[in-house]
């Protein structure tokens, strides 16, 4: 498997039960993820914090010694770290808290591994965005952090709003962004009504990366829903 | 209280209709018995016919015809005939009682002729200059003396007879009104009760006058229907509790089912066969994962437990996303969706954006669920005026005429009980219903163009984005 950077991040998972807190280290390290630690009630938890520094938590909400939402708050105030929960509490007052809280994501039980892997790539990528390295794509590598696009030997550079869709697309790589989401990143608040100037844009990222553009292989086209970034070396 | 009018307005005119009914019996009853007798004129007749019958014979004296004689003789009736100037009787007839004087003077005449001689009521007529007057029998008539009314009374007669029946009805209705008021007054409480019992207010009527016992009954039923009410939301908050409860345990042991089906099939060493029966149990646990969320949903909508936030909602862009997150859970690829929408159009309403999306997501998986082997999914979304109509179709196995009957009209079990044998739809379709009534849509299933499932949603735009 391709190195990728966010799998020698730290992960700290917490979870009651040790069955389950088996099988989520089971899939991260599947996955590639090498260095994951386990607690099994709160104060476990805020001691593995303070003394090995995790990069990323996975909470579950409740705990034999508190929930999951007052361990975050306590959490916050030692390190401040992207979070995720994951509850069989799935009632929307939960979910509103979680992310009123300032969590990453809310997983709800039970869950399939690649929706847990899916959302956890996301929220590395997108925490550890500077040291990530380059993009690879079919016909040429995207440098993130210097918005630019590497063909051979030539550098083209990306405007910002081709920098923020193109980011938004890798974060979800593989998957389809909807056009939405993509207006979202790219204007902000109240996109309604950038759908035609999305499509300008995305003409204009398709001839900087592409072989062929109207012959995209690495970004295609879901008609009527949006569009899917396929990434080279990276399980889809 | 509108019964109350209601019934005061019906008992004043049942009284008038039965006064006016009265009133108008008793006229027409004293005409008919009347007329035989009123304005009788025998008594006149008689002497106009003894006038013209009385003839003078040869000897200066008078005779009366026979009929005329017969006429006086039946009716028991004497008669005299009194000489103009002299006053004198020149003739009478043969039954003259005694008493009678054979000589008047003019004042005599006039006051006899008006009333009685003798206690004989008199009746007279003329015989040219001369004048004969019928003793008719005693007790046969009664004569007034003095007939003399005033034209202006008769002429107001029928103005008069108006005005008392007038101010006769007034007085009734007055007397009959002031009498069922106190009734009234006892029965009003007591229709307001029955009427506020059904709306569910906490009713009390006060137990005294007339109709105490039928207070005290209305107010035994509103406690009773209280008490019921509050037991039967007590059992459907534990019942709802129970399905939260139980939804809610099952779920971390469904993760590791879930979770480790899925890495079986993932696992390179494995055999095919394994990996094959990893798929399907992953595939089913999803199905258990759908359902527990459904049941939990489905029974929260139902007992009123999960609130409708409304927001403004771009309903493109949720079906956009609801789609895509489908694709992208779709790992093979086997049910591609295509989305057609006018992108000219606004899409915007007000609406639960947890709810639609639930919505959505759940036809997309009933197609999923239906369709082992794949299909195509399209959606289509317009909006006509007020409406916007979003259509979900796929070209998969689609459904028999009964099925769809059954989809209509059979409740599901959750809302009907045991005791129908038929078999009923899935949770997932009454989620649908239940999301679009709490906004007010409707929802039609059929069958799509190329023989598969078509579902047609039509939600209301809100005012402020109505075009």
């Amino acid at each position: 498997m391709e190195y990728d950077f966010i799998k020698d991040k730290k992960i700290l998972i917490v979870d009651d039960e040790e069955e389950l807190r088996k099988m989520v280290v089971s899939i991260l390290q599947k996955e590639g993820y090498r260095q994951i630690r386990t607690a099994g009630t709160m104060e476990e938890a805020l001691a593995v914090c303070r003394t090995w520094q995790p990069a990323f938590a996975i909470l579950d909400v409740m705990l034999p010694d508190g929930d999951g939402f007052v361990l975050f708050d306590r959490m916050k105030e030692i390190t401040d770290i992207p979070v995720l929960f994951l509850s069989a509490r799935g009632e929307e007052d939960d979910r509103i808290r979680g992310f009123g809280l300032g969590a990453d994501d809310y997983v709800v039980k039970p869950f399939l591994p690649r929706e847990l892997l899916f959302r956890i790539q996301v929220i590395l990528r997108r925490t550890y965005k500077e040291e990530d390295p380059l993009i690879r794509l079919h016909a040429c590598q995207v440098d993130l952090e210097r918005a630019e696009v590497i063909r051979g030997d030539a550098y083209v550079s990306l405007t910002a709003k081709e920098y923020a869709i193109l980011s938004v697309l890798y974060r979800n790589a593989g998957r389809i962004v909807t056009i939405d989401s993509l207006c979202e990143a790219a204007w902000g608040d109240n996109p309604y009504g950038y759908e035609n100037t999305l499509m300008a844009h995305i003409r204009r990222i398709r001839e900087k990366i592409e072989e062929n553009p109207s012959k995209p292989v690495s970004l295609i086209t879901v008609k009527g829903l949006g569009y899917k970034l396929m990434t080279e070396g990276k399980r889809q | 209280m509108k019964s109350t009018t209601k019934l005061i307005k019906r008992l004043v005119l049942t009284l008038m209709i039965s006064l006016i009914v009265l009133l108008a019996l008793n006229i027409i009853l004293m005409i008919t018995v009347t007329s035989k007798n009123m304005g009788y004129t025998g008594g006149w007749t008689m002497a106009q016919k003894l006038a013209e019958s009385l003839t003078e014979n040869e000897g200066g004296g008078y005779e009366l015809g026979e009929d005329a004689e017969k006429m006086l003789e039946d009716s028991g009736a004497w008669a005299i005939l009194i000489q103009d100037g002299t006053g004198d009787v020149i003739w009478h007839s043969q039954n003259l009682p005694e008493k009678i004087p054979l000589h008047y003077s003019a004042a005599e005449i006039s006051w006899y002729t008006r009333g009685y001689i003798e206690d004989y009521p008199m009746t007279a007529s003329a015989r040219g200059e001369d004048l004969v007057m019928v003793g008719n029998p005693k007790d046969s008539y009664w004569k007034a003396m003095q007939p003399t009314f005033s034209l202006e009374l008769i002429r107001n007669f029928p103005r008069n007879l108006l005005l008392f029946a007038g101010v006769n009805l007034a007085i009734i209705t007055a007397i009959y009104i002031i009498a069922t008021s106190g009734i009234l007054r006892s029965v009003k409480p007591i229709v307001q009760g029955i009427e506020a019992l059904p709306e569910g207010r906490e009713v009390y009527v006060k137990e005294k006058g007339l109709l105490s016992d039928l207070s005290g009954a209305i107010n035994r039923v509103s406690e009773k229907l209280r008490s019921q009410e509050y037991e039967i939301r007590k059992k459907e908050q534990a019942r709802a509790d129970w399905i939260a409860g139980v939804s809610h345990d099952i779920r971390t042991p469904l993760s590791m089912v879930m979770g480790y089906a899925a890495e079986i099939e993932d696992e390179t060493e494995v055999p095919e066969e394994v990996k094959r029966r990893a798929n399907i149990i992953r595939l089913q646990s999803v199905r258990i994962r759908n359902l527990v969320n459904d049941l939990n949903l489905s029974s929260r909508l139902e007992y009123c437990m999960q609130p409708v936030k409304l927001e403004s909602v771009n309903l493109a862009g949720l079906v956009r996303e609801t789609a895509a997150d489908f694709m992208n859970s779709d790992m093979e690829g086997k049910y591609p969706v295509e989305l057609l929408c006018e992108p000219e159009t606004d899409y915007r309403l007000m609406g639960d954006r947890e709810l639609l999306k639930r919505a959505f997501s759940n036809l997309l998986l009933n197609a999923q669920i239906h369709n082992p082997e794949g299909c195509n999914i399209r959606m289509e979304l317009s909006g006509k005026g007020k409406e916007i109509q979003i259509d979900i179709e796929d070209d998969g196995v689609g459904v028999t005429e009964e099925q769809l009957e059954r989809l209509k009209h059979t409740p599901h079990y959750m809302l009907s009980d045991s005791r129908t044998g038929h078999r009923r739809h899935g949770l997932g379709l009454l989620i649908v219903q239940q999301i679009l009534a709490a906004h007010n849509g409707r929802v039609a299933f059929g069958h799509g163009r190329n023989g598969g499932f078509r579902v047609e949603i039509f939600l209301n735009r809100s005012e402020e984005h109505a075009e």
